[in-house]
């Protein structure tokens, strides 16, 4: 298991990584992303230079865990369906890094970190849905999976240039996590180079992410 | 041998409105996979960076893209499919425009 897990990280790192946004960008772009969610606090930076692979950095912050990662990421847009009034697309996303814990047994331990998952979303002009998940195994302190899938909509189409609203439902699964299901309604605007999500979830958390594309 | 010198220089300012005045082309490209900004952000980024581009326009509602060229210059069929497939969408038609 672990050895297969390793070469679908291989085969990533050779070949030259949603829910939240785009993780390929168009080629020469730099893309920021900032997600503070109910179980996580994150940062991804990424470059694309081409429109199907994308390679950055990631940092993670899992509060419960006590657990801090930093991570070489690459992001590879497998497949794209384009349609006429439709997207859809199909990405790898995978990492490998260092950990270090604070937590309990493995106070002040680290370790190294590897973690690889697929994505699918489709979305048209006024509907959104999405699904993701990831495998994370850490040396010697953790290792779990997590998924999640959205659902969005647009009260209105907008142009080019004007402020796009969505309303979202996302709902997300991790094992080994007290809190077996997170569900949480947000809402997306995105305007120009910003796109900004604010949301509660069930457990009373807030979610504030921000993406700025460039 | 002045009166030569003359008719040239006349031939010449002549001919120089007619350069100047090379008309700029106009290019549509119908595109599948065009649903949000960010799909015309990533069209207007691909397309800005050829010295051939003046503009681009990118209509959403009707999935067309509308590229105004520079003076003198032209995109032929082939590098307009590959700047499309370079974004990362698909070209339907291609329109040539006066």
């Amino acid at each position: 298991m672990r050895l297969l897990f390793l070469a679908i990280v291989s085969f990533t790192l050779m070949a030259p990584t949603v829910a939240m946004s785009r993780p390929v960008s168009y080629p020469g772009g730099w893309t920021v992303m900032t997600m503070h969610e109910g179980l996580r606090n994150s940062a991804h930076v990424h470059y694309s230079p081409t429109a199907k692979t994308s390679l950055g950095y990631r940092f993670e912050y899992w509060p419960d865990k006590e657990l801090t990662v930093h991570a070489f990421q690459i992001n590879k847009l497998l497949k794209r369906w384009n349609k006429t009034e439709s997207q859809a697309n199909f990405y790898l996303k995978s990492g490998i890094g260092v950990s270090y814990s604070d937590f309990g047994q493995f106070d002040n331990k680290s370790g190294s970190s590897v973690f690889t998952g697929l994505a699918v979303d489709w979305e048209d002009r006024r509907r959104f849905i999405s699904y993701e998940n990831r495998l994370t195994e850490i040396d010697g302190i953790d290792d779990f999976f997590q998924q999640s899938t959205r659902i969005g909509w647009a009260p209105y189409q907008g142009d080019y240039g004007d402020l796009h609203t969505w309303l979202m439902l996302q709902i997300e699964h991790m094992s080994e996590a007290d809190q077996d299901y997170t569900v949480t309604p947000l809402i997306r605007l995105f305007k120009d180079v910003h796109l900004i999500e604010l949301g509660l979830n069930n457990h009373n958390k807030f979610l504030f992410n921000y993406v700025f594309r460039y | 041998m002045s009166k030569l010198i003359s008719i040239f220089a006349i031939l010449s300012i002549l001919s120089t409105p007619a350069i100047a005045a090379h008309p700029k082309g106009t290019i549509s490209a119908g595109v599948n996979g065009l649903v949000c900004d960010f799909c015309a952000r990533a069209l207007e980024k691909t397309f800005g960076r050829e010295e051939a581009v003046e503009t681009i326009n990118v209509d959403l509602d009707n999935k067309i893209i509308t590229i105004h060229l520079n003076a003198g210059h032209s995109l032929d069929d082939k590098t307009i499919t590959q700047l499309i497939m370079d974004a990362g969408y698909d070209v339907t038609e291609i329109n040539y425009e006066k």
